[in-house]
């Protein structure tokens, strides 16, 4: 594989990867937050 | 002359092997003074530099005759491999076994990771969650260029190149790791490099800023809400990003699990593996990192053809990120005008994993012009994103550098 094409290619990986983890870290935040406010009600 | 030679090998080194080697000895003993007295001053890190410097003043003078009428100290030999030599070296250099069973298999680079973990706090990340990736993600861009322009324009190969370019992402124990997974022959010159470089970012990147952000917006106030997160959410949080990414990248397993470890230890409160990580393995790890590193400046191992493309390629990888850093700073401070949330693009520079030195850069840049504007907590958000971000690009690059070469 041609090495431009490759530097580009695991830069949008990375760039997924990292939007998936903070994508996670977003949803297990709003899920937590819900719980927690029901238990409150 | 003879018996002075031998009362005297240190000087005696100096005059009767290879004048170039000679000379470089005597630049790298100068270079080790330079760097020791400027990490006495604060100039540069002092927790890396004094024993760095120190490390290449001993090692470059303390070289002595050995068997064969080779030249060598007592401290160090990076480059023995056989079986034999190396049970031999690790019973008569004082550092060889710290080498071979901490720097050779990352653990030293693990045992950073793990008190960088201790001292993070995820709830920065989540004031402004996906600003601060995004940020991260353009800071990692002298990584990707940088490898590019290696193979490109320096003639490197693409596991030379990689390694060289993990540099552009400014995270010591990643370029350890890196270089270790696929160039260990570039560990030595690379490692030193690149912690030289490190240091120096904090003389370096505010020309950057100031020539990326013109006055009036380096004052710019940044408003958010602070989350409340609870100790439980955080907990889960760090146990299901480690999961995930070790389950993604099982190359970077060690260092991921070195830094959500630490980060777990802390959200657990598990005071005693606390103090332990935040104190006792941050400074040995520390200490033993400057002064190995510092050892392995010896002359004839610095003497390598690829030290000068490594030497330009590393500033290179560190000014583009920073440039990509800020310029992500740039599209979050249009993207806030659009949606009415202000942002500085000076904090751009924090996604740069460079933790804690670029979230202070970001804090000293604005506070300069606006004595009133608090930009830690989103600065230090990015930050630990850049470590995120850093650690998936190294992981990216051990599992596939494969199909390029």
């Amino acid at each position: 594989m041609d090495v431009n094409l490759y530097a580009l290619l695991t830069y949008a990986l990375t760039a997924a990867i990292s939007l998936l983890v903070i994508g996670v870290i977003v949803v297990i935040n709003k899920l937590m937050n819900r719980s927690k406010s029901q238990d409150s009600d | 002359m003879d018996v002075l030679a031998q009362i005297f090998p240190g000087i005696a080194t100096l005059f009767m092997t290879d004048p170039i080697l000679g000379a470089v000895r005597v630049g790298l003993t100068i270079l080790g003074f330079v760097l020791a007295y400027f990490g006495f001053k604060g100039k540069l890190e002092p927790l890396i530099m004094v024993p760095m410097g120190l490390g290449m003043i001993a090692v470059n003078c303390g070289v002595l005759f050995l068997d064969g009428g080779t030249t060598g100290t007592l401290i160090i030999d990076p480059l023995v491999s056989e079986t034999d030599d190396l049970m031999t070296a690790i019973q008569v250099n004082f550092l060889q076994p710290i080498y071979n069973f901490m720097f050779s298999n990352n653990l030293i680079a693990c045992l950073v990771f793990m008190g960088i973990g201790a001292r993070s706090e995820i709830s920065f990340l989540l004031a402004r969650p996906w600003t601060c990736i995004i940020i991260a993600i353009f800071a990692e861009l002298g990584t990707f260029v940088t490898l590019a322009l290696g193979v490109d324009f320096f003639g490197l190969d693409p596991a030379s190149a990689a390694s060289v370019a993990i540099i552009g992402g400014a995270d010591g124990p990643m370029v350890l790791f890196g270089t270790l997974m696929m160039k260990p022959e570039l560990f030595v010159s690379v490692s030193i490099i690149a912690y030289l470089y490190l240091s120096l970012t904090y003389a370096g990147y505010p020309y950057i800023i100031k020539a990326m952000v013109p006055k009036k917006y380096r004052g710019i106030d940044i408003e958010f809400d602070m989350p409340q997160v609870s100790q439980k959410a955080k907990f889960v949080f760090i146990v299901v990003v480690c999961l995930l990414l070790c389950l993604l990248l099982p190359v970077a397993a060690p260092l991921m699990l070195s830094f959500f470890l630490g980060m777990a230890v802390k959200e657990a409160k598990i005071m005693p593996y606390q103090e332990l990580l935040e104190g006792g393995i941050t400074s040995f790890s520390s200490l033993f990192l400057g002064l190995v590193l510092g050892c392995l400046c010896e002359a004839s191992t610095i003497l390598n053809p690829t030290v000068g493309i490594i030497l330009v390629l590393g500033i290179l990888a560190l000014a583009i990120s920073a440039v990509g850093g800020i310029a992500g700073g740039w599209v979050m401070y249009f993207v806030g005008k659009k949606t009415g949330k202000s942002f500085n693009p000076a904090v751009g520079i924090a996604g740069i994993s460079c933790m804690p030195t670029t979230t202070k850069l970001a804090q000293h840049a604005v506070e300069e012009e606006n004595p009133f504007a608090i930009v830690i907590p989103i600065a230090m958000g990015c930050n630990i994103s850049g470590v995120i971000v850093s650690a998936i690009a190294a992981g990216v690059f051990v599992a596939t550098i494969g199909l390029v070469l």
